[in-house]
């Protein structure tokens, strides 16, 4: 009877009962597909600049961040310990070093990168990022050059560009290598100054055999917190510095924090928004049945019982909202997913300036959905709260001449 | 029976201390047919409330069956008011969400009875007060007559000990009005119910067979026809 007296109450006023659940419609699709965009594009960002190229967590030898020269290398050998650690998907060793790189009238500044091609193409999206020519291979002599470095120094595939650096502990180094193809870092920045070489090449031209500047953890599960932790505890601090991706983009990581705290106040913004305009038809409600609530009560009818009829009008209503907010955002989130929105100008320019791909996908995290749809339901509770109180302070004869 | 001893309200407006009742006693027995009459402002409603439990008095004891309804604690008054009073309002208050079998079945489902048992009392009544043939219907696709008819099935249904009627006849035509007596005459004497009714209607008062009349809070006269 409870029930039916519920479900029949939503139906008296179908108009009001139309608006409170497009309220919630509308809250549960505008918080979800906000949310979906700021996290897609953090994702977003951490893929373009973490997953692709700098890893979740890096190792290095102690100091090698705070200064980036080849003296500060490690022989690989001394994390083999690090291979059974069941954290651990795998490492990727590398070495990053500066050189001078000059193709006939033009030097420019360059980050050589030294990879393993065949475990790095493995890993992550670095095979995916050549536009033209040819993937390294562990034996090919050659450079795989950045598209911005391309057109700086007018170079094509087949050229050859010569590299003047410093070497292992003081000695010169330098080597002449042919440009085998075109890569597309996604960032414009390291478009601009990568070189990368396999690293068996960058170990000859830096002369660091066996060694390498940093080595890139993949976690497993990109777990990468965990994988933290263990490493932490079995690597000597003393020797190397074990880095996760916040630390060595400390920018980015504020950024993100900055725009979610903007994303934050928006949607407290919106949460009042839907406080309030429910709040509005719940007290048009509880002062409209005040008459009613007034007769139940004379009859016989307990106030526990009035005020389980109108939690179960809200909680129909609310759950009935937040179901049809999420059947009607699920579909664009997942579609903005795999078709995200592209920027253009000003704002692409800006994007990529940041060095981010000027795109913003949606993340289908399903907490996200779950979350916003949670906080939205808690809300409608919360200000049908009132209706509660209502009929707990109710007194037959006042509330009958209301 | 119901027993009414020195029952005095007092409401305060503003700084003003307004009497409604003044030291008000009487005893009520099964079966009576009791109007209350008196002209607006004399008490009549509010003497009503307070034998029905709806309102407290400043003063004074009302007891049903031995039950000083006065004492008890709010949702002992409650089970009190559904087990043993029923209510027939001016404005009919029926549940609009509900069929007019529905609105009678309500308070027997309150009570915990079984659907054998209220469906056989609900089509019962209904039979009683002529609407048997409205038994689907909402209160807003009924005259307010049939309506009422509908709150007296619903006030008997729950087979109070006696009925309170404020101001029954109202908001109804002539026509209406005699129905709805007969209907509650006649009830009174099938059921054995007790009826006590505030009124203007000089209808109601020719059919009751006690009169209380009340001027300014204070019984003026009572007497039985």
């Amino acid at each position: 009877m409870e029930l039916k007296l519920a479900w029949r109450n939503i139906f008296r006023n179908k108009r009001r009962s139309i608006i409170t659940i497009s309220s919630i419609i509308f809250a549960v699709v505008f918080s979800v597909t906000m949310r979906s965009l700021q996290h897609g594009a953090y994702d977003n960002m951490l893929k373009n600049i973490v997953g692709n190229y700098l890893g979740y967590i890096q190792i290095h030898y102690n100091g090698f961040w705070e200064e980036k020269t080849i003296d500060n290398s490690f022989y690989i050998e001394d994390l083999d310990s690090l291979k059974a650690n069941p954290t651990i998907a795998y490492i990727n060793h590398r070495i990053e070093g500066f050189a001078l790189a000059s193709h006939q009238k033009e030097s420019k500044p360059v980050v050589i990168l030294g990879i393993n091609p065949s475990k790095e193409s493995e890993h992550n999206q670095i095979k995916n990022s050549l536009i033209s020519g040819s993937f390294l291979s562990n034996k090919k002599n050659g450079i795989l050059i950045g598209k911005g470095l391309q057109k700086i120094m007018n170079i094509n595939i087949g050229d050859s560009l010569i590299f003047l650096s410093q070497g292992f502990q003081g000695s010169i180094a330098s080597g002449i290598f042919p440009v085998l193809g075109i890569v597309d870092l996604k960032t414009p920045d390291l478009n601009r100054r990568t070189v990368i070489m396999n690293l068996g090449n960058a170990q000859d031209f830096f002369g660091i055999d066996n060694m390498a500047t940093s080595a890139v953890i993949g976690p497993k599960n990109d777990e990468w917190e965990k994988a933290e932790k263990s490493i932490l505890t079995q690597l000597d601090s003393s020797q190397f510095e074990i880095m996760n991706w916040q630390q060595m983009l400390p920018e980015l990581k504020q950024l993100i924090d900055v725009d979610r705290a903007g994303g934050t106040f928006v949607l407290i913004i919106l949460y009042s928004i839907l406080t309030f305009s429910l709040f509005g038809t719940v007290l048009m409600l509880a002062e409209e049945r005040n008459f009613e609530f007034g007769v139940l009560v004379a009859i016989g009818m307990r106030k526990s019982i009035i005020t389980r009829i109108a939690l179960y009008e809200t909680l129909i209503m609310s759950v009935v909202g937040v179901i049809l907010g999420l059947i009607c955002v699920i579909p664009v989130v997942t579609y903005f997913h795999f078709y995200p929105i592209n920027l253009s100008g000003q704002m692409q320019e800006v994007v990529e300036q940041f060095g981010f791909e000027a795109i913003i996908p949606t993340s289908l995290n399903p907490w996200i959905s779950i979350t916003q749809a949670l906080i939205v339901f808690s809300i409608t509770i919360f200000v049908n709260l009132y209706t509660l109180v209502k009929i707990k302070n109710i007194q037959p004869t006042k509330a009958m001449r209301s | 029976m119901i027993t009414i001893k020195n029952i005095r309200k007092t409401y305060q407006s503003g700084d003003i201390e307004v009497q409604a009742l003044q030291d008000i006693s009487l005893t009520i027995k099964p079966g009576e047919f009791t109007a209350i009459v008196g002209p607006s402002g004399s008490g009549k409603t509010t003497l009503l409330n307070i034998i029905g439990g709806l309102d407290s008095p400043t003063k004074g004891s009302v007891k049903i069956n031995e039950t000083d309804i006065t004492q008890l604690p709010e949702n002992e008054l409650i089970d009190f008011r559904l087990h043993h009073i029923g209510f027939i309002f001016q404005s009919y208050n029926l549940i609009p969400v509900l069929t007019a079998k529905e609105n009678v079945e309500f308070l027997m489902l309150l009570q915990k009875k079984n659907e054998q048992a209220r469906n056989e009392r609900t089509l019962k009544l209904l039979k009683a007060v002529g609407l048997e043939d409205q038994i689907h219907k909402r209160p807003n696709e009924m005259s307010g007559g049939q309506q009422q008819r509908v709150a007296v099935a619903r006030a008997l249904a729950s087979k109070p000990s006696f009925i309170l009627a404020d101001e029954p006849t109202a908001n109804l035509d002539s026509k209406s009005s005699e129905n709805l007596l007969n209907i509650m005459q006649r009830l009174n004497r099938e059921e054995k119910t007790t009826f006590i009714f505030s009124t203007h209607d000089q209808r109601v008062i020719d059919k009751a067979n006690r009169i209380i009349t009340i001027e300014d809070g204070k019984i003026i006269s009572d007497t039985s026809q």
